[in-house]
């Protein structure tokens, strides 16, 4: 069986009966004959003969892959973020931003090869822009290198101001589980003014395995390279 | 006295009339006699864009009086009787004052004080949630209420508080098992004002907390859900976007109630 989470920028691939580890395809290059079994992402429908809204897939990814019974679990996507939160092993709150979050993961990316910037080497900001949408904050950019601010400084700010953003949208909780490809943006995760555990970019693959198999199931997917970006 | 001009009742009775939220239930019960047709101005009743109002109104102003202003301008009706209380909002009333400017009928503001309670059978049914609404909102053109002999109460797996929506569309995403609650229980009973019913909701089960985008009730809305201990709270515009359905679809389904 073919499992997918067809995101914006990024798909993410399992066949359960093959490799146990994912592939990734970026969207731009996905065939477009291309049909699997059971699919996630705001592309997904287009693909699949059965399709899990990205909140019941990250919800489900998020009951497999964590054993608190209260937790805040934020993905970040290229397009928009979303978050569950679980109180006493109940679903206790939810939030889905396309709007005021729009852009920000496909931002930061386009943000890094048009400067030529790694976000690996760059050190956390001291500076925090004020950002609601990757669109609308990229002005604070431009003004910063106007006035003789590094673009890497400038960039690493208006990546704090993302996440601190993104924090507030999940409710600004003490310890924040994260999933999505900026788990592996230093920046980003330092930026977050809370304790974070990043989980990878397989959640919602983890939330579609979680259809057919038990949640105390072992995870195939969580490897300690992928948490470590 | 319920009724807020002493002239409600026109030379001639109106063929056609129009009317915005719940007026008294004296003045549909004369427009009832009378023959007249009533048109639920609330609803969406015409093909027209919305942004028709535009010269009228902002465009980021309640979805559900942009239709109404919509509905006065391309029905043929020969008047408008418009609830301008607490059982309305309060936008209401300065859409009365742009009707009256805009329009060559009478525009006839009311004020619902109704305290008589006529049941919520329809609320608590095994029905799918839109066909409920739909027979909430015809209730609203007559004066006597539902037979509530057709509505057995049913066991809810879920609730759904607020207003009716301007974009129905996400009331397919509930159980029929779905209670409802809030200013539309209010409607049924045909108490808009009553406060006291639309502030109840039932803890025991998940429930989405509605608002329209841009009204005063969100602030309700949010106030509310935050003290239920299973709650989502969604304010929609115009239409009910792909994202606002999913976290309608994800919030019932991690509650438990399609099961």
């Amino acid at each position: 069986m073919i499992l997918a989470d067809f995101g914006t920028s990024y798909c993410k691939f399992l066949d359960t009966e093959g490799l146990d580890k994912p592939t990734i395809t970026a969207t731009k290059e996905l065939p477009p004959r291309l049909r699997v079994d059971i699919a996630t992402g705001h592309n997904g429908q287009r693909f699949a003969k059965e399709y899990v809204n990205e909140l019941i897939a990250l919800a489900r990814g998020g009951e497999r892959l964590i054993t608190d019974d209260n937790y805040v679990l934020l993905d970040c996507g290229s397009r928009d973020i979303k978050f569950i939160k679980y109180a006493g092993g109940r679903v206790a709150d939810m939030g889905w931003n396309t709007e005021c979050g729009a852009s920000m993961g496909f931002t930061i990316e386009l943000l890094a090869r048009y400067y030529d910037l790694d976000y690996q080497h760059i050190p956390p900001p001291s500076r925090t822009f004020s950002v609601t949408c990757g669109v609308l904050g990229m002005s604070n950019i431009f003004d910063a290198i106007i006035d003789g601010t590094p673009a890497a400084e400038a960039v690493a700010s208006f990546v704090k101001g993302i996440a601190v953003n993104a924090y507030r949208f999940a409710g600004s909780p003490a310890r924040l589980y994260l999933s999505g490809g900026l788990c592996a943006n230093p920046i980003f995760t330092g930026s977050l003014p809370c304790e974070v555990i990043p989980l990878g970019r397989f959640v919602l693959l983890e939330g579609l395995l979680n259809r057919n198999c038990s949640a105390a199931s072992p995870s195939k997917l969580r490897t300690n390279s992928e948490l470590n970006g | 006295m319920n009724i807020c001009q002493t002239k409600w009742q026109l030379p001639a009775p109106p063929r056609k009339a129009g009317i915005v939220g719940m007026p008294p239930r004296q003045v549909i019960q004369y427009l009832n006699d009378q023959g007249t047709a009533i048109h639920d101005l609330d609803a969406k009743l015409v093909p027209d864009s919305i942004e028709g109002t535009a010269p009228y109104l902002p465009r980021v102003y309640c979805a559900i009086l942009r239709t109404v202003v919509l509905n006065a301008l391309r029905l043929s009706l020969d008047a408008v009787y418009i609830d301008v209380g607490t059982g309305k909002c309060d936008a209401a009333l300065h859409v009365s004052t742009i009707l009256t400017n805009i329009l060559s009928i009478p525009v006839i503001r009311t004020i619902n004080r109704d305290k008589q309670n006529f049941g919520t059978p329809v609320c608590r049914t095994r029905l799918a949630l839109l066909e409920k609404f739909l027979t909430i909102t015809e209730g609203v053109k007559y004066h006597r209420p539902q037979d509530g002999v057709n509505f057995k109460p049913c066991q809810p797996r879920a609730g759904f508080w607020g207003v009716p929506p301007r974009d129905f569309s996400l009331l397919e995403l509930f159980p029929d098992t779905t209670h409802i609650y809030g200013w539309t229980r209010c409607m049924e009973n045909k108490t808009p004002a009553a406060e006291d019913l639309e502030l109840y909701y039932n803890p025991a089960i998940p429930t989405v907390f509605f608002a329209q985008s841009f009204c005063a009730k969100t602030g309700l809305a949010k106030f509310l859900a935050d003290r239920h201990p299973s709650a989502l709270y969604l304010d929609a515009d115009y239409n009910c976007g792909g994202s606002a359905k999913a976290k309608i679809q994800a919030f019932l389904e991690l509650s438990g109630a399609y099961q």
